[in-house]
């Protein structure tokens, strides 16, 4: 009998968002594969953002499915073989717009906390 | 975008397996950077990245289709399900394969017939012009026609004149001379078709003039089988009718005509004509935006100015129309073709119904599978939606075998039609399996999945979970539930082949009608053949009977012929008919009250076809050029216009107010013949005026020559095929040359005649008995069903000694009284669905008790006999085996 596919994680929904915002970001210097990217963003955020490093993946993968990121097999600093991503201009202009969007909710929310004025 | 995701995530998600594997060795060359042991560098680097499999798994969840994949898991349970119980699932996959297979034949059919738009540019806008009147509508033309609608500029883009190839034309000036098919057309006509030029050009308005000089264009295909396919023939001379004619161009291959063409040839008209004979047609493209209506607005103008300018040409309620070219190719096959698409989904619906009754069998017999599912937490929803999967499953591998049957079937089809039927190309060619005919069948396929599993799935849902759980399975019987449900199916299987086999019976009286028809002459041991006497030489009547005469004369030496004669025209093969005043009487407004067949005949002709002379005389050979005009009319003629008094003694003045081609002095009529019957067995003999063909006004003849062949006549004592050769060679040396070609016998021209109804005659009798067939073996499964669950019941009865003849006849009772409703409705239906078949019968009516009364009388045997079996099974119970049975 087929199981209801409705175990959707609204938590995860919410932090999705700023993940993707984090990725792209990480990338705009130019390209760089998984691990790096995670390692970035956990040394940048002085390791306040831990995240279990593979849920990075289904991140990146969407990315990639929606045109924002474009990706090519490579080898790595190691000698490794590794997958390389890069933003796309689309992946650019999302940033730019994810990143302004990101500046006015934390003014506003800092706005409603009463920090700076 | 999201299909594609869909459909290449497999692939993907090997290629993520090899991402996350060299993350995780980027983590642990990290981590003995930082001088842990390689197993702690390994175990913490899985720890931080979290558990491979469940990222994996997150992926390609986001990457699936869920409704594909549950649609796809329900259905390869379907047929696993039903790989269960083949008998049942093959049973029902080729009831239903029949059903649709039928169902594709006739919809392929139909679709290159009415739905498929014509081949030519644009041919929404292409129309053909009409005569409109109390007669009905008919497109023909003459040239003072031709000329006031080519002057409608505001309404149309072009306008051309063409025939239809039936004079024939000779080319010769190779070994063997060879009749072809010649179509004359005006300059326009391959503009207004958007005919491809594969070489050279097409006709100037200068060549399109009178004295516009011998030239033609060549089809495709007479180009490539008798040139060779070599682009030089453009600009040298062949020879037709033994004259130069300069090949100006070819026409590509894909170039569709109504007709087989070989070639073109400048109509050439001499525009002055006051010629009223009709003899061509006419087409023409409506210009943007101008509709049909629009254009027979313009037309009925036009139509009151040709009535000034040719007074007494034209009847007062007659008129001109449009009428787009694609119906009028259609013509009456369309009611035909509908009738049938009728006749196949009724069998259709037949077999919904009996598969429907064999899944209520089964979801009896499964009652305890459901409920054990219910039971475990199925909902009604998710048991309806897995039975409807069984019942598309059937239905969609029923439809992929439909497409095969459909497909062979067409062929059958076509092998037997009459090839009357338009627009389908030789042998069918152009009727194909193309994406309508899938979406048909793949949309018909799952209306009947849904159609005959929807009651099934709904009904058999309703468990009643500790019911059904505990008791057995064998309570359903016919007066459950789905009993009764099963009950209605049957009758109304029984009422559908009712209809059906209703429909068969008048097409079979029809043709027996048509079988027992006296055509009014002799049809045995006649061959016919046409010569194209189509060129110069001919241009008089003189020429005309000198090789009738000798062409006579030369057969009649020929061992085996017996009688041998020549006419313009065959009986059952088209004629022509002029307007007549009788001399004497006062004239009627119409010019068209007397109407009647011209027919131009040899002395010989009624000889030929043993037409009995029923007063005055026939023709002689000294009834010729230099005699008196004499002419001979049948005795509808003679019924109608002397109803008292003696047509002997009147003369007929034929052809006037039809232009100076017609204008003869009066003829003496000398004899009365009997009717043949030549419009069609079905058709009431018309009036008909014989002439001789020597007697013909020479540009009459002139005219005749150039629409049709001279059609010869051999009347031999046994079977006339042996003589085809010997009169070919005979008519050439007679001729000077000139070839013959469609040999026929007059009994295959009666065939031909009587195709369409032996067709539709054929395929309803087909339909009908498969009707019967399946609707029987619904009653025979209900019936048996039925006794097998009451074996119980019935063994009781006999251990309380009731009698084998009782019990049988109960069971026959209760199998005749559903058959019997099914009867009832189904005449009823009859009576009111049999008035659609009305055009297609002769000699019957649509309500023929005959018919109805045969058919009551057959469906109540054939059902009488699907119910003796169970019943006969019923009274064998055995009580002492029947009361042990549970």
């Amino acid at each position: 009998m087929p199981i209801s596919r409705k175990d959707t994680h609204i938590a995860g929904e919410i932090l999705q968002g700023t993940l993707d915002l984090l990725i792209l970001r990480t990338l705009l210097p130019g390209r760089a594969h998984g691990h790096t990217i995670a390692e970035v963003i956990e040394h940048t955020s002085e390791n306040a953002l831990e995240i279990e490093q593979g849920s990075l993946y289904p991140a990146l993968h969407r990315l990639e499915d929606r045109g924002l990121l474009a990706s090519e097999w490579g080898v790595s600093e190691n000698n490794r073989k590794a997958k390389f991503y890069w933003l796309t201009p689309k992946g650019r202009k999302q940033l730019t717009i994810e990143t302004n969007r990101w500046k006015h909710m934390t003014r506003a929310i800092g706005l409603i906390l009463g920090e700076a004025q | 975008m999201n299909f594609r995701r869909f459909t290449q995530r497999s692939e993907k998600d090997a290629r993520l397996a090899d991402e996350i594997e060299a993350h995780l060795a980027h983590e642990v060359d990290a981590n003995i950077a930082r001088g842990l042991s390689p197993e702690e560098a390994r175990r913490r680097a899985r720890l931080k990245f979290g558990n491979p499999r469940v990222m994996r798994e997150r992926v390609w969840e986001y990457r699936s289709l869920p409704w594909i994949e549950d649609a796809w898991r329900d259905f390869r349970f379907a047929l696993r399900s039903l790989a269960k119980s083949p008998t049942f699932a093959i049973i029902a996959i080729l009831v239903i394969a029949v059903g649709i297979g039928a169902n594709t034949a006739v919809f392929s059919v139909i679709n290159t017939v009415l739905l498929k738009p014509l081949r030519y540019p644009d041919p929404q806008s292409l129309v053909m012009l009409a005569n409109t009147g109390p007669q009905g509508v008919f497109p023909a033309a003459n040239v003072p026609k031709f000329n006031i609608w080519h002057q409608q500029t505001g309404i149309f883009d072009a306008v051309a004149g063409y025939d239809q190839a039936g004079a024939g034309l000779n080319l010769t000036g190779g070994n063997e001379p060879e009749q072809l098919e010649g179509v004359h057309v005006t300059a326009d006509y391959f503009r207004l078709f958007g005919a491809p030029i594969l070489a050279g050009r097409t006709f100037t308005a200068a060549e399109d003039s009178p004295n516009g000089g011998r030239v033609t264009v060549l089809s495709y295909g007479l180009w490539k089988r008798r040139f060779g396919g070599n682009p030089n023939i453009v600009g040298t001379n062949i020879q037709l009718d033994g004259q130069p004619y300069l090949v100006v161009g070819i026409i590509g291959r894909d170039f569709f005509t109504a007709t087989p063409t070989d070639l073109w040839l400048p109509y050439q008209f001499n525009l002055n004509s006051r010629d009223m004979a009709h003899y061509f047609q006419v087409a023409a493209r409506l210009k943007p935006g101008v509709t049909v209506p629009m254009a027979n607005a313009e037309l009925k103008l036009a139509a009151d100015q040709f009535r000034n300018t040719y007074p007494g040409s034209m009847g007062p309620k007659a008129g001109f129309a449009v009428v787009p070219l694609q119906e009028i190719m259609v013509g009456d096959s369309r009611l035909s073709l509908l009738v049938l698409l009728g006749a196949v989904t009724f069998v259709l619906l037949i077999a919904c119904a009996n598969v429907a009754n064999l899944l209520l069998i089964r979801a009896t017999a499964r009652q305890r599978e459901l409920a054990t599912r219910s039971a475990l937490g199925a909902g009604r929803g998710h048991i309806i939606r897995q039975l409807l999967t069984e019942s598309l499953a059937i239905s969609l591998v029923g439809g992929l075998l439909g497409l095969i049957i459909g497909f062979v079937g067409v062929r059958l089809l076509l092998a037997i039609s009459p090839g009357g039927i338009p627009r389908i190309g030789p042998h069918g060619s152009a009727v194909n399996l193309d994406g309508n005919v899938l979406l048909f069948t793949v949309a018909v396929s799952i209306l009947t999945g849904i159609f005959f599993g929807l009651f099934p799935a709904l009904s058999s849902s309703r468990v009643k979970l500790a019911v059904a759980l505990k008791e057995s399975s064998s309570q359903a019987g016919v007066g459950s539930r789905t009993g009764r449900v099963r009950s209605l199916l049957v009758i109304s299987e029984v009422a559908l082949a009712l209809v059906l086999v209703v429909g068969a019976a008048l097409l079979i009286r029809t043709f027996l009608k048509l079988q027992a028809v006296d055509p009014g002459f002799d049809t045995h041991n006649v061959l016919t053949m046409a010569m194209s006497i189509s060129g110069e030489r001919f241009q008089n009547t003189a020429s005309v009977a000198q090789v009738v005469r000798d062409g006579t004369d030369r057969l009649k030496n020929i061992p085996g012929v017996e009688t041998a004669a020549a006419a313009c025209c065959l009986p059952l093969d088209g004629g022509f008919g002029l307007p007549f005043d009788i001399v004497g009487r006062p004239k009627t407004n119409d010019p068209n009250s007397g109407g009647a067949g011209y027919l131009p005949i040899s002395w010989s002709y009624f000889d030929a076809f043993k037409v009995p002379i029923l007063r005055g005389r026939s023709f002689t050979e000294q009834d010729d050029g230099s005699a008196p005009g004499v002419v001979i009319i049948n005795q509808a003629m003679a019924r109608k216009y002397w109803p008292t008094g003696d047509p002997l003694s009147d003369r007929l003045l034929i052809g006037a107010n039809m232009g100076s081609v017609f204008a003869e002095p009066p003829r003496q009529i000398v004899g009365v013949v009997g009717d043949m019957r030549g419009d069609g067995l079905n058709r009431d003999p018309s009036p008909a005026m014989y002439i001789p063909i020597a007697q013909m006004p020479d540009k009459v003849t002139a005219l005749n020559s150039r629409i049709a062949p001279l059609m010869w006549i051999v009347r031999s004592p046994v079977d006339p095929h042996p003589l085809a050769k010997p009169i070919a060679v005979a008519l050439r040396e007679a001729s000077g040359g000139l070839p013959v070609a469609h040999v026929r016998t007059m009994d295959e021209i009666v065939v031909l005649n009587t195709s369409r109804q032996r067709f539709n005659m054929l395929l309803l009798v087909i339909f009908g008995a498969s009707a019967l067939f399946v609707a029987a073996i619904g009653i025979y499964g209900l019936m048996g069903y039925s006794v097998q669950q009451r074996t119980q019941e019935l063994g009781i009865r006999m251990a309380l000694g009731a009698q084998a003849s009782t019990i049988r006849n109960m069971v026959i009772r209760q199998g005749m009284v559903l058959a019997a409703i099914g009867v009832a409705i189904g005449v009823g239906g009859a009576l009111w669905l049999t008035h659609f078949l009305a055009s297609f019968l002769f000699g019957v009516k649509a309500l023929d008790p005959m018919a109805f009364i045969a058919t009551l009388l057959l469906l109540s045997a054939v059902a009488l006999v699907a119910v003796w079996i169970p019943a006969r099974r019923a009274t064998r119970v055995s009580p002492v085996a029947a009361l042990r049975f549970e």
